[in-house]
């Protein structure tokens, strides 16, 4: 079909200039002229929508619109879109969809108090949202249409005119009882809005301060309190959640002083549902309580509830003679026990929910002081313990949570994070050597799932991190150096592991240790008298690929810390590090999975970087190979960061590093005449350019943006040097630039051969990169999802749909 | 009350992206984790923000279940993993666990090339969801905990594509996931178990069509890919990298050697070996004829079909392309499709859905001049095919599979309202079972009689043996025993063993009922002619005369005693233990009747 109106652009044949794209911001003309038909499709119940985000799309543009102008002119200038509301107001068979959009519309426009009086001049707001309206017919049993109900009210309410109408409309009522919706999501926007009109009401109308006695309070906000207040009275669980999010909401958004009263009037009914049993709606409960937390005493209170399940672990455990020692309850003082745990679901439940607290609270400056590191710690310690079945529990209750616990992954897992999070404090030396026995035996176990371990591990990281050094040195502490002695062996374990994640995780701890400690002697002892870099030079050949990746990231690391294995003989000497080289080329190459090949130019760029030694002997050599291999990859990432090593190279070959970010302009270098058609030389015999003028055109965005990023780092480089021979007619340049805009127009079939540096220069100096770059920082589908595109793509859509139905993958 | 609730996040009356949260027993699963490819911004991904107002993810969940690759069921798995944070299991059957990270990793490309993408997952959170997936083989029983327990079942669809069982006790749900019931030419058709679920949750894409025969497009698209080629022109097939493309690539494979042609086939992206590699490691997984065929020839070796180069898309003559993405929305495909489109002699066959937005949609809706980036236009010149390969189950198919479940409820999802409305009376007219259809964010709420598992002691058991009668599972017989309920467990046992177990004492309960019989006789001889009667009355029962003149039928004892004030009456005692108590009231009610008039 062909669109009305669609625009008809000359072809421009050049390189890409600045594209200014299409201003959402205001309705311009042919987007104006569409408008229209499309109102009228809209209005057409015959006429299905292809696809569902349309409208949605629809709405985001004219939000932009109002957001930046004014409705009224909108309307007015547009008058199709007041008929389509109108339209809506017909008795009819309208799509509930249509509907739902329309009333979101008229919302988004009424927002602006001067559009709000214009449609109430139709009397198209009571008629679209009061009684009249879908409220009261058919299409109100569409969850889509109530939402939209709730939503245009949510939009519209933004000024005292709005309230007002509210107020008068019988909206508030309606709202009410949305509350009790059948759809989540229509209940929950109507809390929403119910907190909306509150603090929109409490704003008072001339804007000034709102009463701080509630008696005084404008009467929609009366109503609102009073609806409250009967709900929390309700006996019906559903109605109190209801109030209680409601409250949540309000004192979540705002601390005004009218809050502080609201709470103060609403405190004791919510007090006397703490005194029920069982306790109502008891998870928002605890959110509301959350959300008010302010005043000290009640912060006090909430962190002893948090504690209490962790406290009948320790009463639990309290009578242990074992050897490991767990601290008595009673050593916190704020961890006293209290109620026992009950059944498996319940303990566990609790117990997670209590560490999931205690973790966040943690790093919190308003966290409980003093703080109980070391219970925490100790709990921690015993609650690991007894999952993996080490505690050794004297009384019936310790035994009992044995059961419950044994084996409990879910516990495990949340343990193991609040181990970790506990590491960025001290504690008790013998309580730090339980944390690394406990962690110890998880990485052990045979029965630790893959999460488990995974989490074990980084747990570990993290006390090593923090575990305590001798000031000025950075090796680990001798207590470290002798968990690590003991460590390896495990680790050696789980690189052999037959699942993959266990390899990978693995490898990935190795290379977090290797990175932070690969210079300390005590390591590097320990490391290299274990078989772990032998094996983990073996998972180069793993069949998982992310195994393949996370092991060359790994010996990547080693072999810059010269950890690799050392040569079995004198007639190996230096050929273990050469092997890797060779074998990473390999990788590089044949690796049939993206991720590995991407490791290995991640660390051939890092190799580069480092001057590394294999890389130091002859550079050239290596930039060509990898270029050449990078340059042809498959996969977007392999090219993109094969750009980004020849980056780096440009950078060491003109001696200049580039500053922190590629677009700043970095004050050109006075290059020394001759020397830079020298130090290009080397650029051009690695093919660099080859690759960079090519990827200029690449099929996928980032990677012609990195190149293009180059070439302006090179050109900024060069700027200053007019030594070079002009050579801007030459017939190379000529031939390279048809290449260039053959490339450009998709066919590159023709490499564009040997390039002399002038010849680079000239073609650099020659291209638009500031339009490219400029073109390239659009969005790839920009053109696609602009609102003119959108409106002709809706357009389109009609009567095409009979043949090809809605359909999916 | 016991009950099942079922919320779709997504996939409620649409087909935008499947989310669906299930409450069976107490426990919470959640079903496919989808992104809407139409979107851009967070609304790509259900709003997980319903769930954690219950209580952090992974503390409300117990488990995810994905039925399979394609990102509507899977593309927010990361963002759901990583990002909202859930460290619980993920369940998903082997070829899915290995083909999703690839079709997770396109669309980040894609989503990267998009600029003003926010919120979106990085490489190495695709690698950590990863790991939290515990694989599972078809028809294989996986505890994911104590209680709750999953089963995978074929669905055809796509490879690696599963119906899930969901169970809890007695109580359990199947979810179907995208489904075919009829087999295409490297899958098999969708099976399931009569495995009567208290709810079937079921795809509905095609609630109202019967499609026409599979034969009938295959030999449509390769009429109109012959033909094009035959006018020397060149054909594009924007696919995505697995699914479709690898049965159509079986599909000109195998014409292209029938007809002997010569023009080349191509398949971009090196993803042919990849799919290879994917399709051989999980042959079992394809039909039956591949299965078959695969020792002589490996289908997914294509003898015609070659590795694309982009420097191909210049070379003069005809050619057939396979490219990505499948909507023409980026990378590839785009710019293959932007060298051809002004040639009349060349086409585009889409063979799947676009999302408004994509250059694809736009073809597909009619359009043939379109802005470019730069401002340019591209006139479209070339044909402009659509042919939707997409392998769902087609209403008989649906109703096919709810005959083969035989479900006490099913549900409908993963569909449009009004063809939802149109199969949902026909199910419930059919298969006189309620049928539901939410919408997003609207609960289904269905009551269950969940059966309580009871143990039973060995002594009991050995007694019940002692009879004679093995134990059947398919007939249920009546077991007396005593109840023991404790901790919240249910034993039964003798109740001997009870009254041991529980230090009490033994109590005997007796009925008794007073009978009045009309006779003068002496007690004595009323007792005779009771005794006389019962013994004819109740051949297969011991019946005694005891020498005080009390009459016994088993436990039940009768006495006659004098009427006190009427001396033509005469008193029958019968009393008897609640054992007997059929016995008893079968007994009282014969002497009621009265005797037997005495032989003169």
């Amino acid at each position: 079909m062909r669109v009305p109106g669609a625009r008809t652009r000359t072809h421009t044949p050049n390189w890409p200039t600045r594209c200014p794209g299409i201003s959402s911001l205001t309705m311009d003309p042919e987007c104006s002229q569409l408008l229209p038909a499309l109102c009228a499709v809209l209005a057409d119940p015959r006429q299905p929508m292809a696809d569902d985000t349309c409208l949605e799309k629809l709405l985001d543009w004219f939000k932009t619109i109002t957001e930046a102008g004014s409705s009224l002119l909108l309307l007015q200038e547009n008058p199709c879109l007041v008929e389509l509301l109108c339209h809506m107001l017909k008795p009819q068979d309208l799509s509930s969809r249509v509907l739902s959009f329309s009333l979101r519309l008229t919302g988004v426009l009424a927002a602006q108090e001067d559009c709000f009086q214009y449609l109430q001049q139709g009397e198209l707001l009571p008629k679209l949202f009061g009684e009249a309206g879908p409220l009261g017919g058919a299409a109100w049993t569409s969850p889509a249409v109530r939402s939209g109900w709730i939503q245009g009210l949510r939009s519209l309410a933004q000024h005292a005119s709005a309230l007002h109408f509210l107020a008068h409309c019988g909206a508030v009522d309606t709202i009410f009882s949305l509350q009790e919706d059948s759809s989540l999501f229509v209940a929950s926007a109507a809390g929403q809005l119910l907190v909306h009109i509150l603090g929109l009401s409490m704003q008072g109308p001339a804007g000034g301060p709102p009463s701080l006695q509630a008696g005084d309070w404008p009467a929609c906000a009366q109503k609102i309190v009073g609806h409250i207040e009967e709900s929390l009275r309700a006996t019906a669980t559903p109605q109190i959640t209801q109030a209680l999010n409601v409250l949540t909401t309000t004192f979540g958004h705002c601390h005004n002083p009218w809050t502080q009263v609201l709470w103060v009037q609403l405190s004791p009914l919510v007090a006397g549902l703490l005194e029920k049993d069982p306790i109502p709606a008891a998870h928002s409960l605890v959110d509301l309580l959350l959300s008010v937390a302010r005043p000290q005493a009640l912060r006090a209170q909430a962190f002893a509830v948090l504690l209490q399940p962790l406290a009948c672990v320790f009463k639990a455990m309290a009578q242990d003679p074992g050897p490991s020692g767990v601290p008595d309850g009673t050593v916190g003082g704020s961890m006293t026990a209290g109620v026992p745990l009950p059944s498996k679901a319940a303990c566990v439940g609790l117990l997670c929910r209590s560490l999931a607290h205690l973790e966040l609270l943690l790093p919190l400056p308003q966290r409980p002081c003093p703080w109980p590191q070391a219970p925490l710690l100790g709990a921690a310690v015993t609650l690991l313990q007894l999952c993996g079945g080490s505690a050794r529990p004297a009384c019936d209750m310790g035994r009992h949570l044995c059961t419950l616990l044994l084996g409990c992954v879910r516990v495990q897992r949340a343990a193991l994070d609040f181990l970790g999070a506990l590491s960025d404090g001290t504690g008790p030396r013998e309580l730090v050597t339980q944390v690394f026995a406990v962690l110890l035996e998880y990485l052990r176990s045979p029965d630790s799932s893959p999460t488990v371990l995974k989490k074990a591990f980084q747990a570990t990281f993290r006390w090593l991190l923090n575990s305590p050094k001798t000031p000025g040195c950075w090796d680990l502490d001798p207590h470290a150096l002798l968990f690590l002695r003991d460590l390896l062996p495990v680790l050696q374990k789980r690189l052999c592991s037959p699942c993959w994640e266990v390899r990978d995780s693995s490898l990935e701890f190795l290379t977090q240790m290797t990175r932070h400690w690969g210079g300390q002697a005590g390591f590097r002892h320990a490391l290299l008298a274990s078989e772990v870099p032998k094996l983990t030079e073996q998972l180069l050949r793993d069949p998982e690929s992310y195994v393949r990746a996370s092991a060359v990231t790994a010996m990547g690391q080693l072999s810059s810390q010269g950890l690799c294995v050392p040569p079995a003989g004198p007639e190996h000497q230096g050929g273990q590090q050469k092997s890797l080289l060779v074998e990473l080329l390999h990788i590089l190459s044949t690796d049939s999975e993206g991720f590995p090949r991407r490791a290995v130019m991640q660390v051939f760029t890092q190799w580069l970087r480092d001057s590394h030694a294999d890389v130091a002997g002859d550079t050239e050599q290596f930039v060509a190979g990898v270029l050449q291999v990078a340059s042809q990859d498959l996969d977007w990432e392999v090219r993109a960061q094969g750009l980004e090593l020849a980056l780096v190279f440009l950078e060491q070959t003109l001696g200049q590093p580039r500053s922190h970010c590629p677009h700043a302009v970095t004050p050109p270098v006075e290059a020394p005449v001759g020397p830079l058609a020298q130090a290009l030389q080397p650029l051009c015999r690695v093919r660099l350019f080859d690759f960079a003028f090519r990827a200029l055109f690449d099929c996928d965005r980032p990677v012609a943006q990195k190149s293009c990023d180059l070439l302006l780092f090179l050109r900024a480089q060069t700027a200053s040097s007019s030594s070079l021979q002009e050579s801007r007619s030459s017939p190379d340049v000529a031939s390279v630039e048809a290449a260039l805009q053959r490339w450009q127009a998709g066919d590159q079939a023709q490499p564009l051969g040997d390039l002399e540096p002038e010849v680079v220069l000239a073609v650099v100096r020659s291209l638009d990169l500031e339009g490219l770059r400029g073109a390239l920082a659009e969005s790839s589908d920009h053109v696609e999802k602009s609102p003119q595109s959108l409106l002709q793509d809706m357009l389109a859509t009609v009567g095409v749909l009979g043949e090809n139905e809605a359909d999916c993958y | 009350m016991p009950e099942i609730r079922v919320t779709p996040l997504g996939a409620g009356q649409d087909v935008g992206r499947s989310c669906i949260l299930v409450s069976i027993a107490g426990k919470n699963v959640m079903l496919d984790c989808g992104m809407h490819m139409g979107f851009n911004d967070d609304r790509r991904f259900p709003d997980f923000s319903y769930i954690t107002r219950n209580g952090r993810l992974t503390d409300f969940l117990d488990c995810v279940i994905i039925s399979h690759f394609h990102l509507d069921h899977c593309g927010a798995l990361p963002y759901f993993s990583e990002m909202v944070g859930y460290d619980g299991p993920i369940y998903m059957t082997h070829p899915t666990q290995a083909i999703c990270p690839i079709l997770l990793e396109d669309y980040r490309k894609i989503a990267v090339d998009k600029k003003g993408e926010a919120n979106f997952f990085t490489s190495q959170m695709i690698k950590d969801c990863m790991k939290k997936v515990v694989a599972v083989h078809l028809h294989q029983t996986v505890q994911v905990d104590d209680e709750l327990e999953i089963k995978a079942y074929y669905a055809g669809h796509v490879l690696g594509a599963a119906m899930f069982q969901i169970k809890v006790g007695s109580e359990s749900v199947v979810y179907t996931g995208d489904y075919n019931m009829t087999p295409d030419r490297h899958l098999g058709a969708a099976w399931i178990d009569k495995c009567r679920p208290n709810l079937l949750i079921t795809e509905s894409t095609y609630a109202t069509t019967i499609r026409d025969s599979k034969r009938c497009r295959e030999r449509d698209f390769l009429k109109k890919v012959h033909e094009a080629v035959e006018h020397g022109g060149k054909v594009l097939i924007p696919v995505f990298a697995l699914g479709r493309a690898q049965e159509l690539c079986i599909l000109l494979e195998t014409f292209w050697e029938r007809m002997n042609l010569k023009a080349p086939i191509y398949f971009s992206t090196g993803l042919t070996e990849k799919a290879n590699h994917y399709y051989k490691l999980f042959i079992t997984w394809t039909n039956q004829k591949i299965r078959k065929t695969f020792v002589q020839r490996n289908m997914f070796e294509f003898k015609h079909i070659k590795a694309f180069d982009r420097a191909f898309a210049d070379n003069p003559g005809p050619m057939v392309v396979f490219a990505t993405p499948g909507m023409l929305h980026a990378g590839q495909s785009l710019q293959i499709f932007r060298k051809w489109a002004g040639n009349e002699k060349n086409m585009v066959i889409m063979p799947g859905y676009c999302v408004q937005g994509t250059v694809g949609h736009k073809i597909l809706s009619g359009q043939r001049k379109l802005e470019m980036e730069g401002r340019q236009v591209l006139e479209v010149k070339m044909q402009v095919e659509y042919m939707s390969f997409s392998a769902h189950a087609d209403a008989k198919g649906i109703m096919q599979l709810v005959g083969q479940a035989e479900p006490e409820s099913v549900l409908l999802v993963h569909g449009e309202a009004k063809k939802m409305e149109f199969l949902k009376q026909k199910i419930e007219q059919e298969f006189r079972v309620n049928c539901y259809m939410p919408a997003n964010g609207e609960t289904v709420t269905l009551p269950t009689s969940p059966s309580i598992p009871v143990g039973i002691s060995l002594g009991l058991l050995k007694r019940e043996m002692a009879q004679g009668l093995l134990p059947d599972a398919k007939k249920p017989r009546l077991l007396h025993g005593t109840l023991i309920m404790k901790d919240s467990n249910f034993r039964l046992v003798s109740s001997e063993q009870a009254l041991k177990e529980l230090g009490l004492a033994e109590h005997q309960l007796r009925f008794t009922c007073r009978v009045h019989l009309h006779d003068p006789r002496k007690e004595q001889e009323t007792a005779m002619r009771v005794y006389s009667h019962l013994k004819s009355v109740l051949k297969d029962h011991c019946v005694q005369h005891l020498p005080d003149g009390s009459v016994t039928v088993e436990s039940i004892l009768i006495q006659a005693a004098a009427h006190s004030e009427d001396p033509g009456t005469k008193v029958l005692l019968v009393s008897w233990t609640y054992q007997d108590e059929e016995l008893g009231s079968y007994l009282t009610s014969l002497l009621k009747k009265g005797l037997p008039q005495a032989p003169s």
